[in-house]
């Protein structure tokens, strides 16, 4: 029996395979959002017909803040989704749309279509976007009464996600 | 029906190497010729039984028999033919049954190709050993990643279809399969290895089969790492081929470790050194290519690879923590044994220079293993997410990198065992205009800076020194009188693996000259354009003609056709693509790739709507001889294994003995291939 053989290679294992052992805890796809948990940052809008629109003033009710655009096909698949939630959990949840990059008369047109469930609001040089850190559209927070973001959902919504974590909101 | 039967044939093969892998050690132990017989059948029923539950998974896949769970989970009516019989391995079951076939097929090759060919001192120890993996994954396939699980009534009329990124490139065709190829087939040195501890020696009958089964794997891993870069470049449209991703790391591995076991075999075989050495990087490889697809099956690391999580993960990594503690016994009870002379080598000789080129190897292979385990180290320890991006390896791996080059061309030069410093000298500065003459060139074409000039230099040298060596017996053969074809025709039958060595050397030159002319002169341009707008780059005018979107069962895609002309002629409609697919959060950006001789024109959207298009076009140069550079890597190992034809004088002599035929082809073959 050589010893020496045996040491080195017990202890090249033993650290790499316990190492890996204890990967297993850690999803590495999972990223938090540091903005979880924290206040969401107020913001004041206009929606297209120019109804203003100010976070604050919705507090004790939870709100559902969507990020999209016409030209994001994620978004265009989710419309239906989140028109049914909206119809769905009204006077219960304020659901807002706001719109990322994209021209207000298409949008205009996108609503005339295929209806509307929130207001669209416009927002003036993405400052709203920027202070949520939207990376791309669609991105969905979820805030409760207290107006502190519990939830983001980054990418098309499925009915299962959005029922969960509008359970989690009420 | 189906999935009783495709049960019957993994159990059946379960069955076939529980038995077969200790009939195979005690009739090695015993060297018992019935015993040997026996695990002989064994293996070959294992393989059958492995082949043929493949076969009916493919027919079950073909007929959309969506009783069988596999098919229910990865078919679709509306998928064409090739695609769905390739969605064998687009998914984890599947992948794992279709690695049984290929470790069938190898333990077949073994069992044939080996057979009464004087291995037979190792061969029931060798089969044994492949059995008892073996036994690891057709447990996997019976249980835990069962891909003929029965789905219970009522039976869906469709399924889903495969995962769409295998769906949209022939290269995902084949880069899977060449991959499997490699990391199964590392098994069999492995296996070798582990009879030569087993057998306590390794003899001449030992190391000719090994050279020839290490270097069959090793081969399929570099052209399926080299497939892998390929379809990355021409699918995910990031404009780059290699990105030290940890799975693309994990493929690294075993091939450094291998490459590095190939040359210390050829020590070995020339001074009788390096046994032990020898047998334990040969072990690391396959140990590295079981971490490999731990890694990638696990989901523990961040990429875009990575299957989900699933229980084959703690299984393979138990499987991976037995195997190295049954090695590291194994190594500590036996490598005594194998012993062999310990002959000092003098400091500048040919076989320094390979323990040095077998010491970078290792050093690479920790770098990268160091940086692929990284992030789960900081989580563990820290509780933070890292990851370790590619200045890191560039700045660890690029002078080790060039390190090997520097040796490619300095190794081969050198003299076997000899100390004489006029001789070194003489050797070492021969090659020395060509750097020069390569640098001028360089220079001359507008290259600029250290790195470029030096690797340009590099190239010279080593090139100088790849072609002298590769050729000497053909030009010893002209210097005689016969007529170059002649030469060379008769200087490879008589020295495949010489000539084939060289030519590997060759395209890992041409590979390396690539890689370094496309990272450092690749131009970038992106531009917003609207509809009958240009951007130029590089001579190039693109101008965006227009965008449509496409709606397809699996995928949406937003199609830009972007006119490419030069001079003003037009060239041709590139139509690179943005592709939403329900399964991926993210859209996949598909390129469009122009390639020429010299350089590509890559065109990938950064966003597209009908009124706008955010274009980046990219040219990088050289990069079509990446892939020319790894092929030509490919058939020198293909020259390699042609068996040598011995002239006929001496061909009497080597049918007398093994001994002798081995000596034979070491004087024609002056086996000193690598370096």
């Amino acid at each position: 029996m050589n010893k020496k053989v045996l040491l080195i290679g017990v202890l090249l294992i033993v650290p790499l395979v316990g190492l890996l052992a204890v990967s297993f805890r850690f999803d590495p796809k999972i990223v938090e959002s540091p903005l979880i948990g924290k206040p969401a940052p107020d913001f004041t809008l206009q929606d297209l017909d120019g109804n203003v629109v100010r976070l604050s003033e919705l507090r004790g009710t939870p709100v559902v803040i969507n990020f999209w655009s016409t030209w994001c096909p994620p978004c265009i698949q989710e419309h239906p989704l989140l028109e049914s939630a909206a119809a769905h959990y009204r006077g219960r949840v304020h659901f807002l749309g706001v719109i990322y990059q994209d021209d207000p008369g298409v949008i205009a047109r996108f609503i005339d279509e295929l209806g509307a469930w929130g207001p669209a609001l416009i927002d003036p040089e993405n400052r709203v976007a920027i202070a949520y850190g939207v990376f791309g559209p669609p991105e969905t927070f979820f805030i409760d009464e207290e107006g502190v973001i519990v939830d983001k959902v980054i990418g098309g919504l499925h009915a299962q996600i959005l029922r969960e974590a509008l359970d989690a909101l009420l | 029906m189906t999935p009783a039967l495709g049960q019957g044939l993994v159990l059946l093969g379960l069955l076939l190497c529980t038995i077969g892998a200790p009939v195979g050690f005690v009739a090695g132990a015993r060297r018992s010729e019935l015993g040997l017989l026996w695990t002989r059948r064994l293996a070959l029923g294992f393989a059958l039984a492995m082949i043929a539950a493949n076969v009916l998974m493919v027919v079950a896949l073909v007929r959309h028999d969506f009783s069988v769970s596999y098919v229910a989970q990865v078919g679709s009516t509306t998928t064409p033919l090739h695609i769905t019989i390739v969605s064998l391995w687009s998914s984890l079951e599947g992948s794992i049954l279709f690695w049984g076939m290929i470790l069938g097929l190898y333990t077949a090759g073994v069992a044939i190709l080996q057979w009464k060919r004087g291995h037979d001192d190792y061969l029931a120890y060798t089969l044994g050993t492949i059995l008892t993996v073996g036994i690891f994954f057709s447990f996997l396939i019976a249980g835990a990643a069962n891909p003929f699980k029965p789905v219970p009534p009522p039976i869906p009329m469709e399924g889903p279809g495969p995962n769409p990124l295998l769906q949209n490139h022939l290269l995902m065709i084949v880069h899977p399969p060449t991959l499997y190829l490699g990391y199964v087939g590392m098994t069999v040195p492995f296996a070798m290895a582990v009879a030569a501890l087993l057998r306590g020696q390794l003899g001449p009958t030992w190391l000719r089969p090994l050279r020839n089964w290490l270097l069959v794997p090793t081969s399929f891993l570099t052209l399926g790492i080299m497939l892998g870069g390929w379809w990355s470049y021409e699918v995910l449209g990031w404009g780059g081929y290699w990105a030290w991703d940890p799975v693309e790391n994990a493929s690294l591995l075993p091939w450094l470790t291998a490459i590095a076991a190939l040359h210390s075999a050829i020590v070995l075989q020339r001074r009788g050194t390096l046994k032990a050495w020898t047998v334990v990087l040969i072990m690391i490889s396959f140990l590295l290519t079981i971490l490999g697809t731990f890694l990638t099956r696990s989901g523990v690391v961040n990429s875009v690879h990575a299957f989900t999580q699933s229980a084959i993960g703690p299984m393979f990594l138990a499987f991976l923590g037995v195997a190295a503690f049954a090695v590291v016994i194994l190594l500590a009870l036996r490598v005594d044994r194998l012993g062999g002379p310990a002959v000092g080598s003098p400091l500048p000789s040919r076989e320094s220079a390979f323990l040095v080129n077998n010491l970078l190897l290792l050093a690479l292979m920790f770098t990268v293993l160091v940086g692929t385990l990284y992030p789960i180290l900081a989580e563990a320890v820290r509780g933070v997410k890292v990851s370790v991006g590619v200045p890191w390896y560039n700045r660890m791996g690029v002078p080790i990198f060039l390190g090997l080059i520097l040796l490619m061309g300095l190794g081969p030069a050198l003299p076997w065992g000899s100390g004489d410093s006029r001789l070194l000298r003489r050797a070492l500065l021969w090659p020395l205009p060509a750097a020069g003459v390569a640098l001028l060139i360089a220079l001359a074409l507008g290259g600029r800076g250290f790195p470029i000039l030096f690797s340009a230099a590099l190239f010279g040298y080593t090139l100088w020194v790849t072609a002298d060596q590769g050729l000497r017996p053909a030009r010893t053969r002209v210097a005689q009188g016969e007529s170059p074809p002649a030469a060379l025709k008769r200087s490879t039958e008589l020295a495949p693996r010489r000539l084939g060595a060289y030519i590997v050397h060759f395209g890992v030159l041409v590979t390396f000259l690539s890689i370094a002319i496309s990272s450092s002169y690749q131009v970038e341009r992106e531009a917003q354009l609207a509809p009958g707008t240009s951007t130029e780059i590089d001579g190039y005018t693109l101008t965006f003609l227009d965008a449509r979107l496409a709606a397809e069962p699996h995928v949406t895609r937003q199609i830009a056709r972007i006119d490419v002309s030069r001079n003003g002629r037009s060239l041709g409609v590139l139509e690179p693509s943005i592709n939403f697919y329900p399964t991926q959060r993210e859209p996949i950006g598909t390129p469009k790739v122009r390639t020429r001789l010299t350089h590509d024109l890559y065109l990938t959207l950064m966003n597209v709507s009908a009124n706008s298009a955010g274009l980046r076009a990219i040219v990088t140069p050289a990069v079509l001889w990446i892939w020319l550079g790894v092929l030509m890597m490919v058939a020198g190992t293909a020259v390699c294994l042609l068996p040598p034809r011995l002239p006929v004088r001496r061909a009497v002599a080597a049918a007398a003995g093994e001994t002798v035929g081995e000596g034979v082809d070491d004087s024609v073959a002056e086996a000193s291939a690598g370096g």
